[in-house]
């Protein structure tokens, strides 16, 4: 049984590993600046932090891959040398992690650890570090191992179930990344700040009756004047009705599927307004 | 694909912009479209351009131009109106970098007064060459020089510490390093800014790495508290009312993501703010020309004001105001200097808290 819960380190660690490092990089990705991930390298000098992180995610991805790799017949054919060595190299660096996660929290209070990119901006406390030790001392008991194989008789793979939720559960006790999943999975943006950009509105526009209401005394192919107020975006056609130059102004709430929209129609010379809503005043905040 | 491709023609820089009517022109668009009516005769271009009847109306307190002479009791300034004179309070103050007497201010520095009554002609309060500098410092030279990046709009200055204040400025910045912020009040000279007073406390963190705001449920808060800072005019007209925003719509803002790679050595620790995310405050995206009001929490004064440029860099930093009352915590508006006197602020105040209404 202790050996069957010492070999469910190994996907756990690889899994962690492979994870932390996605999340790295789908951060520069997202934000396509490496400076965003530059957190785990706080404690380098500057000119120093982007070869390190780039290291650090690199070790990260190879061990997460090694410790797969060596962990069935083939890596541990042999000798067993290479399964050995992975597994060193990865305790060794969650020991390194606690040093550096101990020593950020003293000199960078407010520094999150960076650890799984942006769920881990909290600022470093003693869940990150002993998290980083629990893996550490996980990592040691995979040295020495023989090849994995599945668990045979189903009592022990209900042991091994149970084990595996308990370090599940330890580890997400000892991360404050999971709060910030669960706020982030239950969190929709406020409209006022979301970002969305002009081509989808002037889509949503143009497709809209009231744009086929009043294309007709639109004059040019492009509008005048776009900008944006809150949840709404305005779009500023020049046009002419009856002999007069005018100005359409669309107003269109900014959400991603049919969204509401306003017209007003204004002299262009005047800007008297010669069609206007029926509504009473509208937040820039609100719906319709 | 062929209305995508205009997209830059819409960008929200006014100094660019072929004709800055339209940013006046969309509140009324606005208006006339969602039936919400803010205060009328305002317009933001038109005070903006200055000498004009709206730019008196607009300013009813504050006086720009450069001092053409004075004496105990008359203060004569060149403005954009011509020579005025105004008689000067018996309790007028001057600042000239520290308080001096209204008669020690010089022939030819570039003033900005209060006066004591909304259009009255008494003035009670004189700036004489104030400037401030905000942003990252990029290079550092010697002890006491510094330059200073203060973002893509408004470009670099070089910043010297004057040797009567470094010891209050290191006190505030202790960091006067390359990727750190400063902010620092001074007065200005050709070329440079003789820092003499700390803005506020130097950040902890490096200015690319703010910290995360936190989110928000439903809609943003309205109206939202924080401080509210001033910058120089730069390219703006002296006498402009309105005020740099930090959260320009970056769809139309035309804003520079990702960090520039020049070939100047300083572009390694330069931030582009647009770049860093939100920053600790979360606005609503606006653009140029949209109106705010905004009530000086400290002078119970409120105006309605038009968003007239980008103030990013106010993203980068946390601070709070605390000589009446703790202000929560970011920079919600960038004044300028017309705006922040007309408020009732005092230039080497830095700040003051501040309520901002979105749309009035």
């Amino acid at each position: 049984m202790l050996t069957a819960v010492r070999e469910l380190q190994i996907p756990l660690l690889a899994a962690l590993l492979l994870g932390g490092c996605a999340a790295k990089g789908w951060r520069v990705l997202r934000s396509r600046s490496m400076a965003v991930a530059m957190d785990p390298a706080g404690l380098f000098p500057l000119r120093l932090r982007r070869p390190v992180m780039i290291v650090m995610c690199a070790t990260e991805f190879g061990l997460g891959l090694a410790l797969l790799a060596t962990a069935g017949r083939v890596g541990a054919a042999g000798s067993g040398l290479p399964a050995t060595t992975v597994r060193v190299a990865a305790a060794l660096f969650f020991l390194v992690a606690v040093g550096a996660l101990n020593e950020t929290r003293q000199r960078r209070p407010d520094a999150g650890c960076g650890c799984f990119g942006e769920f881990s901006d909290t600022p470093i406390g003693w869940r990150a570090i002993i998290r980083a030790g629990v893996l550490c001392a996980a990592a040691t008991v995979t040295i020495g191992l023989p090849p994995l194989r599945m668990p045979s008789p189903p009592t022990t793979a209900e042991l091994l179930l149970a084990a595996l939720a308990f370090e599940l559960s330890l580890i997400a006790f000892l991360s404050p990344e999971i709060g910030e999943i669960l706020v982030r999975l239950g969190y929709s943006e406020p409209c006022e700040l979301r970002r969305l950009p002009v081509g989808r509105t002037l889509t949503a526009l143009h497709s809209s009756a009231q744009w086929r209401r009043y294309a007709g005394q639109v004059s040019a192919a492009a509008p005048d004047d776009v900008w944006r107020e809150g949840c709404w975006r305005f779009v500023v056609y020049p046009g002419a009705t009856r002999g007069r130059r005018v100005d359409i102004v669309f107003a269109i709430y900014l959400q991603a599927r049919r969204p509401p929209i306003r017209v007003a129609v204004l002299d262009a010379d005047t800007d008297e307004v010669l069609g206007r809503p029926g509504l009473a005043s509208l937040s820039l905040s609100r719906r319709l | 694909m062929r209305l995508l491709a205009d997209i830059p023609r819409w960008c929200d820089d006014v100094t660019d912009s072929a004709s800055p009517a339209r940013f006046a022109r969309r509140s009324l668009f606005r208006e006339a479209v969602l039936g919400r009516r803010d205060e009328s005769g305002f317009s933001p271009i038109a005070a903006g351009n200055g000498g004009t009847a709206d730019a008196e109306r607009s300013l009813v307190y504050t006086v720009t131009g450069r001092i053409l002479d004075v004496s105990p009791h008359v203060l004569v300034l060149l403005t954009e109106r011509g020579e005025q004179r105004f008689p000067l309070a018996a309790s007028a103050e001057a600042w000239r970098g520290g308080p001096v007497s209204p008669a020690a201010l010089r022939q030819g520095d570039h003033a900005i007064a209060r006066r004591r009554q909304p259009g009255g002609p008494v003035v009670n309060r004189i700036w004489a060459e104030v400037g401030r500098v905000t942003g990252t410092i990029i290079e550092r030279d010697g002890p006491a020089s510094l330059l200073v990046d203060e973002g893509p709009a408004k470009g670099r200055r070089i910043v010297i510490i004057g040797p009567e204040a470094a010891g209050r400025i290191q006190v505030r910045f202790p960091r006067l390093e390359p990727g750190y912020l400063i902010d620092v009040i001074g007065l200005k000279h050709d070329g440079f800014l003789r820092a003499l007073i700390p803005a506020t406390s130097q950040p902890p963190y490096l200015a690319g790495h703010p910290p995360a705001p936190p989110l928000v449920n439903g809609h943003v808060p309205d109206p939202v508290s924080g401080t509210a800072v001033w910058h120089e005019p730069g390219e703006e007209p002296e006498g402009l009312l309105g005020l740099a925003y930090p959260a320009l719509d970056p769809e139309t803002s035309c804003e520079r993501t990702g960090s520039a790679t020049g070939a100047c050595s300083g572009d390694l620790h330069a931030v582009d703010p647009h770049g860093t995310g939100p920053g600790c405050v979360r606005l609503p995206y606006l653009s140029v020309g949209s109106l705010l009001r905004l009530r000086n929490d400290c002078a119970e004064r409120s105006r309605l004001l038009p968003v007239t440029s980008c103030g990013a860099t106010a993203r980068l930093f946390c601070d709070r105001y605390v000589t009446c009352g703790t202000s929560r915590k970011g920079r919600i508006a960038d004044l300028t200097m017309a705006a922040f006197v007309e408020l009732g602020g005092a230039l080497e105040a830095r700040c003051f808290n501040a309520t901002m209404t979105i749309g009035g």
